[in-house]
């Protein structure tokens, strides 16, 4: 995309998840590596546009992962994990 | 030798075709999004149900439960009388599109002797106008008779016929204000045979100059030429959209983006726009448009934007594709320099400069600025995003 159009922020972008037995993140895939996930400070659901043929359905979770980098990923209905780039 | 081509109802042809709904069932135009609640055009079917245009939609469904509404397509309709335009143009006329989007006229003296004759012309006429639309060719003196002849398909050659063939229509047909139709009525004058027949002194007593331009009309003497369009040098820009977007802040970013473009075009071909044409596609499949003419023709974007963002929040649902549609047709280098410069124009002229540097190594990437998309939604990537900054 060119500079003369709108560039959406925050584009999300699959990312490698591995989660306990109960759903929630256990560790995450970045730059290669495997990180554990330290804390969840927060998680919540969004459902969205459900009036429009692509309803939104996501588990958000905003974690820490190691060595302390914050990290917000999200889970779609279907299983499949992605963060916000 | 005034040619009319009338396609009777097209804005309502093509919202059908559009909504892939059929003219034999009772359709009529449903109301603009934000616009009263009244009906426009309507089909035969619809109409011979007790349905009319101007009715509240209430009282439509009332007298015929079966009516559909059809959203207006505005831009498919401007669109298509567009392409009729061209087409009679291609035969050589200079055509004056009606105001209406259902007619065309055009003086046809000059072309007779081009085309081999009145019938070859009119043939060629009537093949310019697309199939199966119900299009009629209609030939007077006037454009008023031209118009009329042109409802009922026949050819008038002079005056006198003219005036024989009006004789016995409708007086309402004539264009006049209300007040004057309301006038004639009460006066017993229904046809514009009688029209014609009224003394000029006193028609222009009682009706005024609108009123004895309109008995001249009645007589097949309507002195007024008809006014074709200067063919314009025609641009057009679109940005579509991934998802459909609601938040005017994004809407009036992409008409920034959209403005600027046309602004270059214009100054490239050594001209600058005089008014421009906004077109929405909204999510709903019906669209919207809105001609916006500028105080004087320029090729500055911000002056082009001044006038034009304030119509987007007349756009009543999310937009899929934005588009803006001008003509170069203005003077080159538009625009009176100003002779005293504000503050706040002083400090934008600073930053744009200021701006020029920073983007002459880096390229125009170096700064965006930076545009709420939908700032209530709960979904990151459709509350912000990064568009061109234009100082």
């Amino acid at each position: 995309m060119g500079t003369r159009a709108l560039r959406g922020l925050a584009a999300t972008r699959p990312v490698e998840v591995f989660t306990s037995p109960d759903g929630t993140p256990h560790a995450v895939m970045q730059d290669g590596r495997r990180r554990l996930v330290v804390a969840v400070r927060d998680a919540w659901r969004v459902q969205d546009r459900w009036w429009t043929d692509e309803p939104v359905d996501r588990s958000y979770f905003d974690v820490i992962i190691e060595p302390g980098r914050p990290a917000l990923i999200f889970r779609e209905r279907v299983g499949e994990w992605f963060t916000h780039a | 030798m005034i040619v009319t081509a009338l396609i009777p109802l097209f804005p309502l042809r093509i919202a059908l075709i559009e909504a892939r709904m059929a003219w034999d069932d009772p359709v009529a135009l449903g109301p603009v999004p934000g616009a009263p609640q009244v009906i426009g055009p309507c089909t035969p079917s619809a109409w011979a149900q007790g349905v009319r245009p101007g009715l509240r939609v209430g009282e439509a469904l009332a007298r015929c439960p079966g009516l559909d509404l059809v959203v207006p397509a505005p831009d498919a309709a401007r669109a298509a009388a567009e392409r009729v335009t061209l087409r009679l143009e291609d035969l050589g006329a200079a055509v004056e599109p009606g105001a209406d989007g259902e007619s065309w006229a055009f003086e046809g003296d000059g072309l007779v002797r081009m085309h081999g004759g009145v019938d070859p012309l009119l043939r060629r006429a009537r093949a310019a106008l697309p199939v199966g639309a119900g299009g009629r060719i209609g030939v007077a003196p006037t454009p008023f008779a031209s118009r009329e002849a042109a409802r009922a398909g026949v050819v008038i050659h002079h005056h006198d016929e003219a005036r024989d063939f009006l004789a016995p229509l409708p007086a309402a047909r004539l264009p006049l204000p209300r007040k004057s139709h309301e006038a004639l009525s009460q006066l017993g004058i229904r046809t514009m045979g009688q029209v014609a027949a009224l003394p000029h002194a006193s028609v222009l007593d009682r009706l005024g100059p609108d009123g004895a331009r309109a008995r001249e009309m009645a007589r097949g003497e309507d002195p007024v030429r008809i006014a074709p369009r200067v063919p314009p040098q025609a641009m057009n820009e679109e940005v579509s959209f991934a998802e459909s977007i609601g938040a005017l802040p994004a809407l009036e970013a992409a008409l920034r983006i959209l403005i600027a473009r046309i602004s270059e075009r214009a100054r490239d071909r050594g001209g600058s726009v005089r008014a421009i044409v906004m077109r929405a596609r909204l999510e709903d499949g019906g669209s919207w448009t809105r001609a916006v003419a500028l105080r004087e023709a320029t090729t500055d974007s911000r002056r082009i934007g001044i006038a034009s963002l304030p119509h987007l929040a007349e756009i009543a649902a999310p937009v899929t594709s934005l588009a803006v549609e001008a003509d170069a047709g203005g003077p080159p280098d538009a625009g009176q320099m100003a002779m005293v410069h504000t503050p706040d124009e002083e400090r934008m002229r600073r930053a744009g400069a200021a701006l020029a540097q920073v983007r002459a190594a880096p390229g125009a990437a170096a700064v965006l600025r930076l545009v709420e998309m939908e700032p209530w939604s709960r979904l990151p990537e459709r509350t912000w995003a990064l568009g061109p900054y234009e100082a």
